[in-house]
Formats: structure tokens, C-alpha cells, sequence
């Protein structure tokens, strides 16, 4: 099992890990309640260190990625950042990714639930030799996420950064050591990964840790992420894209040149997508007192299951709990009500989603 | 199916549908409306769009449902479904007319 270059740091300030997909992980520090409000009402810092991370040279980059993803890759504008995917042969997702353009280069970061023997196996089967030199073991992802996550990055880089635009990539330097720095948090707040090298990792991961508590903040794991992003209506390939697989129920088309003559797993994305789509996933809210609404739970409606909870927390922000389920199309709308667990179980409400305002939406950075 | 639910569904669906088809051709996107999840974000991540893109939205809200779309109004351009909600409560104020 692969673990963070941070761990020893981890662990020192009460990090529970867990296994992840063939990845040790932070889980939480103790406390998720107060990891998630961290981010939502100051900063918190993450080691994202289980991100598989990549850099390839411009070309042949292009046309490997290209070949691999399912979003249009020689697109990307410079500086710039596309969200999509990867998805095995059987058009199963594999990884939520991010590939920056970044001068002479392209950096592809990928949460994979695939262990790494596998992932590396499906990059190799792009039909392209892969000119991509992994940084996985040799470097860390550290990420900032919250309302006040802009004024540690500003002190650290300069005021330049808070002009980036979310989706961007820019470089800069910490203790002389080169860090790839990337606007792109899934919490709904400000969120800012830092990609930066082992020999500098220590210093960097407590130089931010003291910014953070001297904002208020702390450390937060992947369990708070997990409830931020559900929070947010993010993407979590972890949660919903596991259980699910299908990025078609899940709402990813929007990750998917489908003008692309070809990608890992295009013909069978194609294919369904022509066949029409028969579930789509909703968000669903229950009463504060319910213990119910969990992952695998069936939804029932007229006395008949028809979905199944595939993402679920407690909504710190709500103080209730939140969930995804996968639905029929026919009742894949907001509005309606719905038994957890039973024919007569507790009540949940199908809702709009996201179902917050995050603080960040409030604060004006070019203000600043 | 309870009449309420049938009803609440069908109306919803048909704003849905509006909405989208006018946004895939205002902003010439490159989807077909099944395509669309209703909770994908318009702006930033999701279909990414931009400020001038918002204007637009705005723009396509006021014409295809004459609901004025207030000035600061971030929270209702969240996604399809925020102004989905935003456009059948703004029709439940103005007496059901849509």
C-alpha cells in the first residue's frame, strides 16, 4: 500500500489513516465537524498526496493524453486547467482528472480508484508509448480550501495569485524549490493545490500548517473532503463515481468531447449515450433526526424500491443529512418525497442541488 | 404516482426543457439536452462557463419566462436546477402564470 512522504507528519498531529483504493490516506484528525467548518469559515490544509501525479513533455503529451482522456486535451488553453476523466476500455470510470497546460509541459493529476499497478497499466494501453515521467512517489499535493485560504497563498507567492483564474496553473518557487501551483478546490470554497518536490515537503507542509492555525484553521482529511464536495455537488469519483462507474447516470457529460473521434472507453460511452439515458443521480435531504439515509440504502416510492442511495453524509452547513441516489430519469426530479430504507421508512425530499451558499461566493478577490 | 407528484413533475420537466434547449442555443454548447444534468454548475466548474456567459443566461431566463432576474443573483446561476426553482417560485408569485 503506498503511503504519503508526510506521514510521519501526519501521524504526529493525530492522523487516522485509512486504505483507500490501494492508498493510505488521512482520513480525519478527530474531529470532521470541525475540519469541514474550518474550510467553510477560515482554512483548512490537506495532503493530497494520494493524487497520482504525472508531467509529459508538450509532445508527444498532447496526443497521448488526447488518446486517453475523454475531454478534448489539445484545447486546453495555456496556463490553463480541463476537468475530465478516464475511463477504462469498458468506458468505466477509472479517474476524476485534471490536466494543466503549463508551459512546455502538461501536468495530469489523476484520483484513481484503481491501484497503481493497474492505473499504470491502463495509461499504457493509450496505443501511444507514454512519454509521461511520474511524480507520485517524489513529490506531494498539498491543498488549501476555504474562505481565507487566498491570504496564506498571497503571502507565500504574492498578490498575482489571487488573480487566477479557478482552473489555472502557475509556477512559482518555495525555499528554491520549484512548486506547481493550481487554483482548482472541490469544496466550493477557495481551493489551491500545491504540487511541490519531497526535499521541500516538511518545510512547506508545516509553513502552511502554522498560516492555517494562525487563521483559525487545522488540518483536515478526507473524510471532511468527502462531505465538502457532496456539499458542494463536486464530483467524487471516491463516493458516487465507485459505486456508480457510469459517468452518464453520474452527470459527467460535460467532461466528454463527444465530437472526439476516439478516447479510452469512447465506443461503449458512445454507444450508451445513443441507447438514451434510463438513471441519473438526484440530491436528497432528510430529517435531522434520520440515521438512515446511508450509502447502499434502498429509496422507495407508491410502496416499490425504485433507487439507491451511491453518496451520503451529514451536511455540517444543513446540520441534516445529504445524499446522492441513483434514480429512474422519470423520477429524477427535485420536489419529491421519498421513504428511506422501506416501504414506510423515514421520509427524505429529493432537492436541488448544491443545496449551500458557500462564503467564498461573497468575497471579491480582484477587490482585494 | 400521486396527481400532486404527476403534476409537480410534468411542470418542472417543461421548464427543464425550455431552459436547456434555449441555453444549448444561446450558447452554442456542444450537448444535446438529455446531455445536461440539471445540478452540473453553469459557471466555473461543470460546463464552465463565464460573466459573459452569465449575461447571457440572465438574458434567456427574462425572455423565454418574462421573470426578471434580480443584480447580484450568483446564488440562482448556480446550476439548472437553482434556476429552475427561481423561475417556478417567480411563476407561484405572479399567480401561477407561466
Amino acid at each position: 500500500m503506498r503511503t504519503s512522504p508526510l506521514r510521519d507528519r501526519l501521524a504526529a498531529a493525530g492522523a487516522v489513516f485509512r486504505e483507500r483504493h490501494g492508498v493510505e490516506v488521512a482520513a480525519h484528525f478527530g474531529d470532521v465537524r470541525a475540519e469541514c467548518g474550518a474550510v467553510r469559515e477560515a482554512v483548512a490544509l490537506a495532503d493530497f498526496s494520494f493524487v497520482r501525479g504525472f508531467t509529459l513533455p508538450e509532445t508527444p503529451g498532447i496526443d497521448f493524453l488526447d488518446a486517453l482522456l475523454a475531454g478534448n486535451v489539445p484545447k486546453i488553453r495555456f496556463g490553463r486547467l480541463l476537468h475530465t476523466f478516464l475511463a477504462d476500455a469498458d468506458g468505466r470510470l477509472a479517474a476524476d482528472c485534471f490536466v494543466a497546460n503549463n508551459d512546455q509541459e502538461f501536468v495530469l493529476l489523476a484520483e484513481s480508484i484503481l491501484p497503481d499497478e493497474p492505473f499504470d497499466a491502463l495509461l499504457a494501453s493509450a496505443g501511444i508509448e507514454s512519454p509521461a515521467k511520474d511524480l507520485t512517489g517524489d513529490h506531494v499535493v498539498l491543498i488549501l480550501d476555504g474562505v481565507k485560504s487566498w491570504e496564506i497563498v498571497k503571502k507565500l507567492f504574492g498578490a498575482d495569485v489571487i488573480g487566477l483564474p479557478y482552473l489555472s496553473i502557475e509556477n512559482y518557487e518555495f525555499a528554491g524549490e520549484p512548486v506547481r501551483f493550481i487554483r482548482a478546490g472541490k469544496t466550493s470554497e477557495f481551493g489551491y493545490l500545491l504540487v511541490a518536490p519531497v526535499a521541500i515537503a516538511a518545510q512547506l507542509f508545516d509553513t502552511l500548517k502554522a498560516e492555517v492555525e494562525a487563521r483559525g484553521g487545522r488540518l483536515a482529511g478526507t473524510d471532511a473532503h468527502d462531505a465538502l464536495r457532496l456539499e458542494g455537488r463536486f464530483f467524487n469519483i471516491f463516493r458516487e463515481g465507485a459505486r456508480v462507474r457510469d459517468p452518464l447516470p453520474l452527470g459527467l457529460q460535460w467532461m466528454v468531447d463527444f465530437d472526439k473521434e476516439k478516447f479510452l472507453g469512447s465506443d461503449a460511452i458512445k454507444q450508451r449515450r445513443l441507447a438514451g439515458l434510463k438513471q441519473k443521480i438526484i440530491g436528497l435531504v432528510a430529517g435531522a433526526d434520520c440515521t438512515a439515509l446511508k450509502t447502499g440504502v434502498k429509496i422507495f416510492h407508491d410502496g416499490q424500491p425504485v433507487g439507491e442511495v451511491v453518496a451520503d453524509c451529514l451536511s455540517y452547513v444543513l446540520n441534516r443529512p445529504l445524499a446522492l441516489g441513483l434514480f429512474p430519469v422519470e423520477l429524477a426530479f427535485s420536489g419529491l418525497s421519498f421513504h428511506v430504507g422501506s416501504a414506510d421508512g423515514p421520509m427524505a425530499q429529493s432537492i436541488s442541488m448544491p443545496p449551500i451558499m458557500p462564503r467564498s461566493l461573497a468575497v471579491k478577490l480582484d477587490e482585494m | 404516482m400521486s396527481e400532486c407528484a404527476t403534476k409537480s413533475i410534468a411542470r418542472r420537466r417543461q421548464v427543464i426543457d425550455t431552459f436547456k434547449q434555449e441555453l444549448i442555443r444561446r450558447l452554442n454548447l456542444p450537448y444535446l439536452p438529455e446531455d445536461l444534468h440539471e445540478d452540473v454548475a453553469l459557471l466555473g466548474s461543470g460546463l464552465g462557463l463565464d460573466s459573459l456567459d452569465a449575461l447571457e443566461i440572465v438574458l434567456c431566463v427574462e425572455t423565454c419566462f418574462k421573470i426578471k432576474i434580480p443584480d447580484n443573483s450568483i446564488s440562482v446561476l448556480r446550476s439548472i436546477n437553482t434556476v429552475v426553482d427561481f423561475v417556478i417560485e417567480q411563476q407561484d408569485l405572479n399567480g401561477g402564470r407561466p
